[in-house]
């Protein structure tokens, strides 16, 4: 065995013992702040586990996207609104969990069978590489530019919905006189902040 | 350092060739070859914050009639040194309603990535740690690390000015990472590669004239505006504001874990100095091509001598740009106020993502139009 | 259309003046880069008061009389007048006074009024001290004459910017000798044209 196996092979254990401990503390803990760090930790070792598998780009695109984007919004949403108040108890809540326990032991066992009986191709394809940037790009502007677009699609509705959802109280039309506001104007011509407790 | 056969100087053969000369195996002098550069690099990395931190105190105390640190060693150069011991030597305190596991975390976070940012930092054609595929990528992906760190040291904290100061951080770094990246894309774009010595060799045609800055100059003031909201220099400080949030995500923090955070940020702000001589001011290259002044002295540019030379050249310009840029930042330190929170956002939203898009489409189109100039 | 190119060009013009603002702010900064530093090495040392510097207050208990003068000038009545009337030689006897330099604001009124001039400024600043009650002084403290800065030989006395001669800015190394800028008033007078003698000459 050489050097460079060995240290393959331990760098893998790390990482999916890392992993498989850092789902499990996500799904289990109970303070919701440890699970989003934790999920972190996860997004971290699938990009180790890419850049073991030569995937540098889609290694630093995971950490980019959703430990840099995806996991500092959780972050940032949990720790806007982390009020201490204590929840009302869920009714057979002994139950709840043993369900879905066993839900999820089932599929867990299902997704075992599936990867032990699926014929894999090993040797696998031989890796990328540095070739890798300029293979994904072509991909997604040839045969997967339309799920690219979509996809696009669909960021747009979110931030629109955002937009619209955070900022109902600038209104097309102005509050005062009742006539329609430039859409430029908007930010500009703020109502009074006020404006509800003043006698009418 | 050495990654590729350079045709004159090879450290990493010479090297391991002595090691197999005592009598090792080529595998063992490997590993012992290994380690070399990461800490060369390292310690280059400390040696340049303190050069920064004592170049700060005494540029700050010119720019204000100050003389500044004087006593300790000629000039005050053993200043930061002194710092640094106090910091070491100073009690490390965890709040007691602090998480204290986070507490600890926290700091660690925020300075690793900016470390391994390191890797990809060229200081001469083969003086790399890693001439990595993804280059450039690697470093903005792992800045967008550094947020959670501070998100986690300020929520540990228990402390609502930490909280604060923390939250701030992670909205400046996500709002100002896209600009960053789109600063980088037109960049890359001209240079058909993401690897930073791509980057710079597309640069180093003739000399000066060749560097990026000229063709890219609305680029590289988005992206200097960028990295000074990243290294949460003023008039980007607010994540750390004193007359608001006392010291923003550091204010529960002493000793060794405070000396973290400051480490992190001088690591950061010359790591971006050094990233934007890289990606605008031609790396290494010397004003003038320095195989030109080989040719007219008549060495041949393979010569052991002259590549010798090359080296350190490239190692001192690379070095020089990046403080004469760190020079500019702190003279805007001092310049210019601090910006106010929705201020600092509207700039990044509405201000540098748009005119860096803008600066993008114009790139391709200027690269269609004209190849030669800006890449083929 | 218009509406969108108008706004585009507002962009531009708000970015090219905050470029010019900011170039301006830059040339400042960088001007006062090769300025001299202005840093006095306190307490290595120290610059000298002026003539007119309103320091501690210095008291001579002999010359007062306790008239009370300080008291009623005084902003907030701060001076503590401690006497008791001597029925026999039908005269104020002085037993004490004070001055809380806590609460004392160097006006200087005090000094102004005093009939028989025993109130007087010093050109002492140095009053730190451990306690807020010490800055409390007596007629006895109030009596101490301080240190003078030129006379203190573990203290390098520097001249302020405007005791210095023509065109030195710099204090360190001017030798006692040289001249500072400008006349002294007495020099003035010397300089005026002499008056006629007066007509109400003793």
């Amino acid at each position: 065995m050489t050097i460079a196996s060995t240290t393959q092979l331990i760098c893998f254990v790390v990482l999916s013992v890392t992993l498989v401990l850092g789902a499990l503390g996500v799904v289990l803990l109970p303070n919701i702040v440890y699970s989003a760090f934790l999920l972190g930790g996860v997004f971290l070792s699938v990009a180790g586990l890419y850049l073991m598998l030569n995937a540098s780009f889609v290694a630093a695109a995971q950490v980019l996207v959703y430990v840099g984007a995806v996991n500092v919004l959780i972050l940032f949403a949990i720790m806007l609104v982390n009020k201490k108040e204590n929840l009302a108890a869920i009714p057979g809540l002994g139950l709840r969990r043993l369900l879905s326990g066993a839900v999820c032991g089932g599929l867990f066992l299902l997704l075992i069978r599936v990867a032990f009986t699926t014929p894999w191709p090993l040797p696998g394809p031989a890796a990328v590489g540095e070739e890798a940037t300029i293979r994904i790009g072509e991909h997604l502007f040839s045969d997967y530019l339309l799920p690219f677009e979509l996809a696009s699609v669909l960021l747009l509705m979110s931030m629109i919905g955002a937009i619209v959802l955070a900022r109902r109280d600038v209104l097309s039309t102005d509050v005062i006189t009742g006539e329609l506001v430039d859409q430029g104007l908007i930010e500009k011509e703020r109502t009074p902040l006020l404006l509800e407790k003043s006698p009418r | 350092m050495v990654t590729n056969t350079a045709p004159g100087l090879d450290l990493e053969s010479s090297f391991e060739q002595a090691l197999q000369g005592f009598g090792l195996s080529p595998g063992a002098a490997h590993l012992l070859w290994l380690p070399l550069p990461m800490v060369l690099v390292l310690v280059a990395a400390v040696v340049g914050v303190l050069v920064n931190v004592w170049l700060e105190r005494k540029i700050s105390a010119a720019v204000q009639q100050r003389i500044g640190p004087e006593y300790a060693g000629a000039l005050g150069v053993l200043q930061p040194i002194a710092d640094g011991l106090k910091l070491v030597f100073k009690e490390d305190i965890i709040p007691a309603k602090a998480d204290g596991l986070l507490f600890t975390l926290g700091p660690v976070l925020v300075l690793i990535p900016v470390i391994l940012s390191w890797l990809v930092v060229p200081f001469g054609q083969h003086l790399l740690i890693s001439n990595v595929g993804i280059g450039i990528f690697l470093w903005i992906s792992l800045s967008s690390i550094q947020p959670i760190g501070l998100l986690m040291s300020g929520y540990a904290s228990n402390n609502k000015y930490s909280l604060l100061g923390g939250l701030r951080a992670a909205a400046q770094s996500i709002s100002y990472e896209i600009p960053l990246a789109l600063a980088v894309l037109a960049v890359v774009m001209m240079s058909n590669s993401l690897s930073t010595v791509d980057i710079v060799n597309q640069q180093s045609g003739s000399g000066i004239l060749s560097w990026n800055i000229w063709r890219q100059p609305v680029g590289f003031v988005i992206f200097w505006i960028c990295a000074l909201a990243e290294c949460e220099r003023l008039p980007f400080d607010l994540p750390e504001a004193e007359e608001e949030l006392v010291a923003g995500y550091q204010t529960e923090y002493s000793g060794m874990k405070f000396a973290l955070f400051y480490l992190g940020s001088y690591i950061n702000l010359v790591l971006s100095a050094l990233l934007v001589s890289v990606l605008y001011l031609g790396g290494w290259g010397f004003p003038i091509p320095v195989e030109w002044l080989a040719g007219w002295l008549g060495q041949p540019i393979d010569a052991p001598l002259v590549q010798l030379i090359t080296g350190s050249v490239g190692i001192v310009m690379t070095v020089l740009k990046a403080y004469l840029l760190v020079f500019l930042a702190i003279l805007l330190r001092w310049t210019t106020p601090r910006v106010r929170i929705d201020q600092l956002l509207d700039l990044g939203w509405k201000f540098l993502l748009p005119i860096a898009l803008v600066n993008l489409l114009i790139t391709a189109a200027l690269k269609l139009a004209f190849p030669g100039a800006f890449g083929g | 259309m218009f509406g969108f190119l108008k706004k585009v060009g507002d962009y531009t013009r708000d970015a090219v003046s905050a470029a010019n603002y900011m170039t301006q702010g830059l040339a400042v900064t960088f001007d006062h880069l090769r300025r001299r530093p202005i840093t006095v090495q306190y307490p290595y040392e120290k610059l000298i008061p002026s003539e007119r510097y309103r320091g501690r207050i210095h008291y001579e208990l002999d010359k007062c009389i306790s008239c009370e003068v300080c008291v009623r000038v005084c902003p907030i009545n701060l001076p503590v007048v401690d006497w008791v009337m001597n029925k026999a030689t039908k005269k104020k006897e002085l037993r004490n006074y004070s001055i809380d330099f806590g609460v004392c604001i160097f006006c200087g009124n005090c000094v102004e009024y005093c009939p028989t001039n025993c109130l007087s400024m010093t050109e002492e600043y140095e009053l730190a001290a451990f306690d807020r009650h010490s800055l409390n002084y007596d007629s006895v403290a109030l009596g101490r004459l301080p240190t003078s800065v030129t006379s203190d030989p573990a203290v390098v006395p520097l001249r302020e910017l405007a005791y210095l001669p023509k065109g030195v800015m710099d204090p360190h190394g001017v030798p006692d000798t040289d001249p500072r800028v400008g006349k002294l008033p007495s020099q003035v007078l010397d300089s005026l044209p002499k008056a006629a003698p007066e007509e109400t000459a003793p």
